[in-house]
């Protein structure tokens, strides 16, 4: 790929020792994140939070239901995890080593009495015209629906200022219809796929 | 037996029959019932499975048309009797076409009143007649005036399209253009023609004609569209108040006219906002009377305008805020005039009407669908009850359909008194 064609030729680059991990905390080397979530990759076939099958069961007893839900909190780090090792479209690096994922700002809103979990994923783009913002944050919101439990509701925006067309991108990620046509496209199916090379 | 009006239930309680079956085990986006048959067509990945409402299993498939996902599906309306009650389908794919299909198997004479299931399973008993193409990208919506002259279909591309049927009989589809509505600046999400009432007719005032097509958008509003003396159709209206996309929409059909007034009927929008509306149209003979009033009133059009090219159409009530994300869809029936949504925070809340436009909520499920998202819920007649409940229970039901794959019936029953 030729300089001149990237939106941002030269970036900033954070070696992997720089990243934020889990051995800062508690010292515990990580594994790749694919294999502790694989049990949640095909969140449909079983798994406690499959209500589905007692429906029964959960309309004499409200309470049941979220006790289900409520495994193992995940925290901020294990998303990071998630999303920071995918490749960004146009540069031979990660999200993570480019700054677009930080952690600060992945913010994680717990499941309280009836509400849902929720994931605010807040993107920093490597400059503020960055054409491919939707296609990273589509990667980011398809490897977040793919990896977590149901219950969770994942967000992705640009972080404020950080785009010039906040906004209209923000619309589109969070746009359930046009989210699901855009992964029946092939040409960008293949663009994410490759993008995730780097996530297993 | 009539349901009491909604304004006397204090209280409703939803329980779950059982759900259809099989399962779909992939995201299903709409259960469309069909308008007089115990039928209902969900639609889910490159097809559609029709469910028969007397049994809650798989009656037919309608498959093998389209290249990707269809969105939703639409039944037409009025079909003669004399044609053996025949059934025909409209699907919304996102390959950009819609689809008009028939049903093959012969018409059986007890189609009416029971449903059986179809032997033949590999999806062939619907024939695909016509592809309606035009749209440059997503079709997401099909609606049928209420003749079924015309089909009104929408698409990511910004446009409604108007079909005309110009075929010689019923069984002759063929379909033509008649209009093409390009005002919208975002995706057109959903569109509905006004059913045909006694208020709808009474208010054409000449210069339009009795059909009438709302549509919603991710531009955040709603137009109102009519066909004029020159047969051109033109935005009357543009519903503005919502902050987020429009999702969809859908008329006020209630059989009960509201204090013996014939009103044209009102819409309900629902949107990404988490907000439900309610719009009404300010009549011409309300405004001749209030003439005096407007100015004070602080309408923003002056009135000579208005009454040349268009509607005056105001929110008159925002339901109670449950919803904590995108609504999906709402429905409002037709019988009891009470209103149901659902959405992405897996709840479904029904609502009921009070005095002067206010609106209460009778009942909320949370965890509808377990953890997972709603993506429609609709009223429909229930034709599986077989003994009188002595009118605990309503005569309708709601289905909802989820990303879980799973069309799941909920019985509605009446409590009684305050708890």
């Amino acid at each position: 790929m030729e300089k001149a064609a990237l939106d941002n030729a030269d970036p900033t680059i954070l070696s992997v020792s720089q990243l934020p991990s889990r051995r800062q905390k508690n010292g515990a080397a990580r594994h790749g994140p694919a294999s502790k979530y694989d049990h949640l990759i095909s969140p449909r076939q079983s798994g406690p939070w499959d209500l589905s099958s007692s429906v029964s069961s959960w309309s004499s007893d409200e309470d049941e239901g979220d006790e289900d839900l409520a495994i193992e909190p995940l925290d901020e780090q294990e998303i990071y995890d998630l999303i920071s090792p995918i490749s960004d479209p146009e540069h031979p690096h990660t999200l993570g080593q480019l700054s677009v994922v930080n952690l600060p700002d992945i913010h994680i809103t717990p499941s309280r009495g009836n509400t849902l979990n929720t994931v605010l994923v807040e993107l920093t783009p490597t400059v503020n015209h960055c054409s491919l913002a939707t296609v990273i944050g589509l990667a980011v919101r398809v490897r977040l629906e793919k990896a977590l439990p149901p219950n969770f509701r994942i967000d992705v925006r640009m972080k404020e200022g950080s785009h010039a067309q906040d906004d209209q991108v923000n619309k589109q990620l969070g746009d359930k219809e046009r989210v699901a046509a855009a992964l029946e496209n092939d040409q960008l199916t293949r663009v994410l796929n490759k993008m995730m090379e780097t996530c297993a | 037996m009539a349901p009491p009006p909604s304004s006397v239930v204090e209280q409703l309680q939803l329980e779950p029959l059982p759900e259809f079956t099989p399962d779909l085990y992939t995201r299903a986006w709409s259960s469309v019932p069909h308008p007089t048959l115990p039928l209902i067509a969900t639609s889910h990945a490159t097809a559609v499975t029709v469910f028969s409402l007397t049994t809650f299993t798989k009656h037919s498939s309608v498959s093998g048309g389209h290249e990707r996902s269809v969105r939703s599906a639409t039944w037409k309306p009025a079909l003669p009797a004399a044609a053996g009650q025949q059934l025909c389908l409209v699907t919304a794919s996102f390959d950009g076409k819609a689809g008009l299909w028939r049903y093959k198997e012969e018409p059986s004479e007890h189609l009416a009143t029971e449903i059986t299931t179809s032997s033949d399973e590999d999806g062939e008993e619907w024939e695909f007649t016509v592809a309606l193409e035009g749209h440059e990208n997503e079709v997401k919506c099909a609606s049928f005036s209420p003749s079924g002259n015309f089909l009104a279909t929408c698409s990511r591309d910004k446009s409604v399209w108007i079909w005309e049927d110009v075929g010689a009989s019923e069984g002759d589809d063929d379909w033509e253009t008649t209009a093409i509505l390009n005002e919208h600046d975002g995706d057109v999400k959903a569109v509905a023609w006004c059913p045909d009432t006694p208020g709808r007719n009474s208010n054409s005032r000449g210069r339009y004609s009795a059909d009438v097509l709302a549509s919603a958008s991710y531009d955040n509003t709603v137009r109102i569209w009519r066909e004029d003396v020159d047969g051109e159709w033109v935005c009357v209206a543009v519903l503005e108040g919502h902050e987020g996309t429009v999702w969809g929409l859908e008329w006020e059909d209630n059989d009960k006219k509201r204090g013996g007034e014939q009103r044209f009927p009102r819409l309900l929008t629902y949107s990404a906002d988490a907000t439900i509306r309610i719009w009404t149209l300010q009549e011409e003979q309300e405004e001749q009377q209030d003439e005096g009033m407007k100015g004070a009133v602080g309408t923003f059009v002056p009135n000579v305008m208005r009454r040349g090219l268009k509607e005056d159409w105001i929110c008159t009530s925002v339901l109670p805020k449950i919803h904590t994300r995108d609504i999906y869809s709402a429905s409002w029936s037709r019988q009891s005039g009470m209103v149901a949504s659902t959405g992405s925070d897996g709840v479904v809340v029904v609502y009921g009407e009070t005095e002067g436009d206010g609106w209460k909520v009778l009942a909320t499920v949370e965890y509808a669908h377990g953890p997972y998202e709603i993506n429609h819920v609709t009223w429909c007649k229930r034709f599986d009850k077989k003994e009188s409940t002595e009118g605990e229970e309503e005569e309708e039901m709601l289905v909802t359909t989820g990303d879980d794959g799973i069309v799941r019936p909920w019985k509605i029953k009446r409590i009684s008194g305050t708890t």
